[in-house]
């Protein structure tokens, strides 16, 4: 390495230096005090110093490690492990992760929390799956998925209090209302494409959102809709002394009392439905529906000049969508009890669009692997508070950086003339 | 030798610009017409009335059945392809790169497979007619791909197929629709010799074993001398001259709108 290279490693490093000032001066070093009648300034600089010392530091450390042609061992091993899970691979993991998945509650580390995460990732999991349908294959950019999500659970407390209809039923009536709401996005929509589409998507989000705000006769507001059925074990619930005339669950079965019952029935209530929205998502993706709307990410002048219908294949990618959110919307109502529009904003749309995306657009197994690593990360992180979204910011940089196309990126064709040649 | 195609007295007016000024010619079953001319004459903005991605301000497009015609104005968008049966391909070609071959031959029988799907509800549940039916379509895309060689190639995604061979999938692609009238925008484009000369054999075979009516724009003269039974010449939106290739090849008007009058 010669002087020159030095000398142009420590100009860079100070020039980070600068920048981790800039940003770091008014966050860190300015802190903001609340003491007896008002808000005081604290100054910091100390810190400030240590920290854009550090960048400095490892800036210069980077630069020379660049130089010398020596990368990251780390990095470069993880970025190549994970390139090398083709889809061939992925099958195996399929499997060994969904017999992960069946014994999971049963593992002796299992507690309620793990059980929770779970249960959440899972839910994480099979919206991804849902959105993978509208996103990955029929590539129309949707950040108001949460919409549908928020009509499904929506749907599901609404007729379960009113009408005191059992989980089975309500479920596909969410599944119906939220498909319609998806045509119902999805026509004024048709001839948008790319960054339009995805406004429009994002304000429809919105109106959803502020309309169960603001409809408080129907909606009960922001006061949210409290006392959602829960789930019942075909038609054994699970409570702790049964009304008149009634079983429960662990009377039928002659087991102990336990909590835990019920969130290991959701558990595996959400593993099934999520299951279900990925073997319907395989199987369709096989068929023409499934290869038009490919065919419209890739090119959809093509093909209305094979005079595909590109209005129906939109829409029925729009409604199939929506129907899983909706699905995976009751879900969360059933398991929550209590429903309220906080718990459909935005950030909930950008979270499942950047698992399908990072996980790599139309892969399922990516959106597994995206799921567990965003959502897992940030859990890991809570006892951080806040800054645990940095984690999450972090995860997604990381994919960023090293698999900018996503996790698994490779695309296998539907149909094969010669087979499987390996 | 009857009509297949006939256009009548079409304009197309974009705004204060005339594209196309009342141009009429008829192209015939079972021969290539080539539309030629300079650059700007107007030849991909026929294309684009007769495929429905324009509406001509005026004018009329017949296509010729056996005892009846229909016009091609009524029909717009994914209708020319899928109830007229006029297929088309295009200038930069239009394949879906990130889907392999053989889907890209399959997404070309959408319709057919649609309602042998039974719109999805029989190909979820994996009936017998619907995979009959499948492998039917797959038939139909290996005897297209054994024609021009690429049937090795099958499950290999089409973009990362060479530019030729990307070329004639293309075309292919668009007889998978079992087209009536076949338009071609520039094929040759961009093709080495040995490549245009393969383009030239496998239109021939398309227009005496499959009976359509092909319709050609292209600047390579050698593909249009080549196979042309009938050539029509635009410039400025007017058609100057129409006949045989030999006769394009000697008519005054001709040359002079490409290599302009003696002073």
């Amino acid at each position: 390495m010669g002087k020159q290279d030095i000398i142009k490693s420590l100009k860079d490093s100070l020039f980070t230096g600068l920048i981790a000032l800039a940003l770091f001066g008014p966050i860190v070093g300015l802190r903001t005090v609340s003491k007896g009648e008002g808000l005081f300034i604290t100054p910091q600089w100390g810190v400030v110093f240590l920290l854009v010392g550090l960048c400095i530091l490892g800036r210069f450390l980077i630069n020379i490690n660049s130089a010398r042609r020596t990368e990251f061992k780390i990095f470069s091993t993880l970025s190549s492990k994970f390139s090398s899970i083709t889809e061939d691979k992925a099958k195996h993991f399929a499997i060994t992760g969904i017999l992960f998945a069946v014994v999971f509650p049963f593992l002796p580390f299992t507690d309620r929390y793990f059980m929770d995460v779970a249960i959440m990732i899972l839910t994480y999991i099979m919206l991804g799956w849902g959105l993978n349908i509208v996103v990955g294959l029929a590539g129309l950019l949707d950040l108001g998925y949460v919409a549908f999500y928020a009509v499904g659970a929506y749907s599901y407390a609404l007729i379960a209090t009113t009408f005191g209809w059992s989980f089975w039923i309500c479920l596909p009536l969410a599944g119906v209302f939220a498909a319609f709401f998806g045509i119902l996005l999805g026509f004024p929509v048709l001839r948008l494409r790319g960054d339009y589409l995805a406004i429009v998507t994002l304000g429809f989000g919105e109106i959803i959102r502020i309309i169960l705000i603001n409809w408080y006769e129907v909606t009960n507001g922001p006061d949210g809709i409290t006392g959602i059925p829960r789930p019942s074990f075909f038609g054994l619930p699970f409570k702790r002394s049964p009304d008149e005339g009634e079983t429960s669950f662990h009377l039928f079965f002659n087991l102990e009392y336990s909590t835990m019952h019920r969130i290991i029935f959701l558990y595996y209530l959400i593993l099934v439905l999520a299951l279900i929205t990925n073997y319907f998502t395989l199987k369709i993706r096989k068929l023409p529906v499934g290869r038009a709307w490919e065919a419209l990410r890739e090119d959809e002048i093509a093909c209305k000049s094979l005079g595909v219908n590109p209005t129906n294949t939109k829409l029925t990618a729009f409604a199939i969508g929506a129907m899983f959110g909706g699905f995976a919307g009751s879900f969360f109502a059933t398991r929550q009890a209590f429903i309220s529009p906080e718990s459909f904003t935005f950030i909930e749309s950008a979270i499942i669009v950047a698992i399908v995306v990072l996980g790599g657009m139309g892969s399922q197994t990516g959106v597994v692997l995206a799921s567990i690593f965003l959502i897992g990360i940030t859990e890991m992180f809570r006892d951080l508070e806040q800054f645990r979204m940095i984690a999450f910011g972090g995860a997604m940089v990381l994919i960023m950086v090293f698999k900018p196309k996503g996790i698994l990126a490779n695309r296998k064709p539907t149909i094969l003339m010669h087979g499987d040649k390996k | 030798m009857s009509n297949l195609l006939s256009v009548e007295n079409l304009t197309m007016k974009f705004g204060g610009l005339t594209a196309i000024d009342d141009l009429s010619f008829d192209a015939k079953n079972n021969q290539i017409t080539s539309i030629i001319g300079p650059n700007g004459a107007g030849k991909t903005t026929v294309f684009n009335c007769l495929t429905g991605f324009y509406k001509p301000t005026n004018g009329q497009m017949f296509l010729h059945k056996e005892d009846s015609k229909i016009s091609l104005r009524k029909y717009t968008d994914f209708k020319i392809a899928y109830v007229a049966k006029v297929a088309r391909t295009f200038q930069n070609i239009r394949l879906f790169p990130a889907m392999s071959v053989l889907e890209n031959l399959l997404v070309a029988q959408h319709n057919e497979l649609m309602v042998a799907s039974g719109y999805s509800l029989f190909g979820l549940l994996n009936l017998k007619s619907y995979r009959d039916k499948e492998q039917l379509a797959v038939d139909k895309a290996k005897y297209w791909l054994d024609i021009i060689g690429l049937t090795h190639r099958a499950d290999d995604n089409a973009g990362d197929l060479p530019y030729g061979d990307q070329r004639k999938l293309e075309i292919v692609r668009a007889m998978c629709i079992e087209p009536r009238l076949l338009c071609l925008d520039e094929p040759a484009a961009g093709l080495n010799p040995k490549e245009s000369a393969e383009l030239n054999k496998l239109l021939k075979f398309i227009k005496t074993e499959k009976q359509t009516g092909i319709l050609l724009i292209e600047h390579d003269m050698s593909v249009v001398m080549g196979i042309s039974d009938h050539v029509v010449v635009l410039n400025y939106g007017k058609k100057i001259f129409a006949g045989t290739a030999e006769q394009t090849k000697n008519s005054k008007e001709v040359i002079e709108a490409y290599l302009g009058v003696d002073e």
